[in-house]
């Protein structure tokens, strides 16, 4: 579920600011793309637990949250042993969970709000340009997050309407209604944000 | 705040909404009531600016809520018939900020509204939670948190406590009483605006009645026949 994964704390990581986390995330990640000495990768999966640590995230909390990502990387690491070479396998299986750990780490120290924040001024130049006005996208990321549990509600009880009634569950008949139902609450969503006054001016209709 | 209605109408294209109709109000609390589709949610979506009338205009202490409606902004605030429609970012805390970011405040200004928003509705608690884990009760206080925090002059309600148990019914109806805010509430809960200075009756789309909270329940309760 798209829910916020954000950790309570004021750990170092959790005061530095959302973009400088990024940009050492994205260097970090370029970095280690390009690397494949094996004792350097090890270094660096060592350091992303640490830092994982640092923030309040222990090792069972960090394998709960990365489960999948973990099990699809070791199945790649597999397909590349056998494939290629127990070297080249060896290199995933400790390049992609140091990448995935330092981004899990960044994930839990900052908030929704304060990615919302950053992505809104990385944004700005594009609005100074024309293009489009930088909060809406914010507020698009922050709409996604929100309503993502909320749709996945709705299929679970016009998934329940269906058995109750004895109608066997079959996506195509739920996906109408929900998209009908979805449109219809995006309507009132709009109204709402014009009610708060969220993107300046209402927009009268 | 002064609400003036001039001669409005609302149609949707052949459907009349609201037949024309002119009205004057200044009371603290005024409740709305009628049979479905009577017009009184579109009577408060005019009034809110979130309709544009038809025929006539709504005018705001004077001003008028299509021509200058710059001039209004944030001077009123809506509470939907689904509050967690109107609750906007993941967490309860952020979508309360989400307003007051809007217009500008930040830093320390912005944390200490926030968290007095939350308190003044004892809902300190959910600061962090997420609008889909709230009962009705606790969302309709979040979303009137996210709403007063910009401080509006005038409250429209739309049904807030539909679909509401009794306990967090007596929660919002008890919020609403003691709210400094002037306030327009539409429902169907009878027992809410009883004791309101001004009721106004709807029936298919005009003003049936207007007057005091118990004469207007009664003309009603005739006029459905119960």
């Amino acid at each position: 579920m798209l829910n916020s994964l954000h950790i309570e704390g004021a750990s170092w990581l959790h005061r530095m600011g959302t973009g400088w986390k990024l940009f050492a995330l994205f260097v970090i990640s370029l970095a280690l793309t390009l690397i494949d000495n094996l004792p350097v990768l090890a270094g660096a999966l060592f350091a992303s637990l640490i830092v994982a640590r640092s923030i309040g995230m222990k090792e069972r909390m960090l394998w709960q949250r990365t489960k999948p990502v973990l099990l699809t990387i070791a199945f790649l690491a597999l397909v590349n042993m056998v494939l290629l070479s127990p070297r080249d396998g060896l290199v995933i299986l400790l390049r992609l969970p140091a990448i995935l750990f330092f981004a899990s780490a960044v994930t839990a120290s900052t908030s929704l709000s304060a990615f919302i924040d950053c992505l809104t001024r990385a944004a700005m130049p594009l609005e100074k340009m024309g293009l489009l006005r930088a909060a809406d996208l914010g507020l698009a990321l922050g709409l996604v997050l929100r309503f993502v549990p909320e749709i996945h509600e709705r299929y679970r009880a016009l998934r329940d309407a269906h058995q109750a009634r004895g109608i066997p569950v079959k996506l195509h008949r739920l996906l109408g209604p929900l998209i009908i139902s979805t449109l219809k609450d995006a309507d009132s969503i709009a109204d709402a944000i014009d009610a708060r006054g969220i993107r300046g001016q209402k927009s009268r209709h | 705040m002064r609400i003036q209605l001039e001669n409005v109408g609302l149609s949707f294209g052949e459907r009349v909404a609201l037949h024309t109709l002119s009205l004057e109000l200044s009371e603290h609390r005024i409740g709305v009531i009628g049979l479905n589709g009577s017009g009184k949610t579109s009577f408060a979506r005019l009034i809110a600016g979130l309709a544009r009338p038809t025929a006539g205009r709504v005018l705001l202490d004077g001003l008028d809520t299509v021509e200058q409606a710059k001039a209004l902004e944030g001077r009123t605030g809506f509470i939907f018939q689904n509050p967690g429609n109107q609750i906007i970012l993941p967490i309860i805390e952020d979508d309360i900020a989400l307003g007051l970011k809007s217009r500008g405040v930040d830093g320390a200004d912005l944390t200490q509204r926030v968290s007095a928003a939350l308190n003044r509705f004892g809902i300190e608690d959910l600061a962090r939670r997420r609008p889909h884990e709230l009962s009705g009760g606790q969302l309709q206080l979040a979303a009137l948190a996210a709403v007063t925090v910009t401080e509006p002059d005038l409250i429209l309600f739309d049904e807030p406590t539909n679909q509401l148990d009794l306990r967090n019914r007596a929660i919002v109806k008890d919020t609403i009483a003691n709210l400094p805010e002037q306030a327009v509430i539409v429902s169907h809960d009878l027992d809410l605006v009883a004791g309101f200075e001004r009721v106004l009756v709807f029936h298919e789309g005009r003003l049936a009645f207007d007057g005091w909270g118990h004469e207007a329940l009664r003309f009603y309760r005739e006029l459905a026949g119960c």
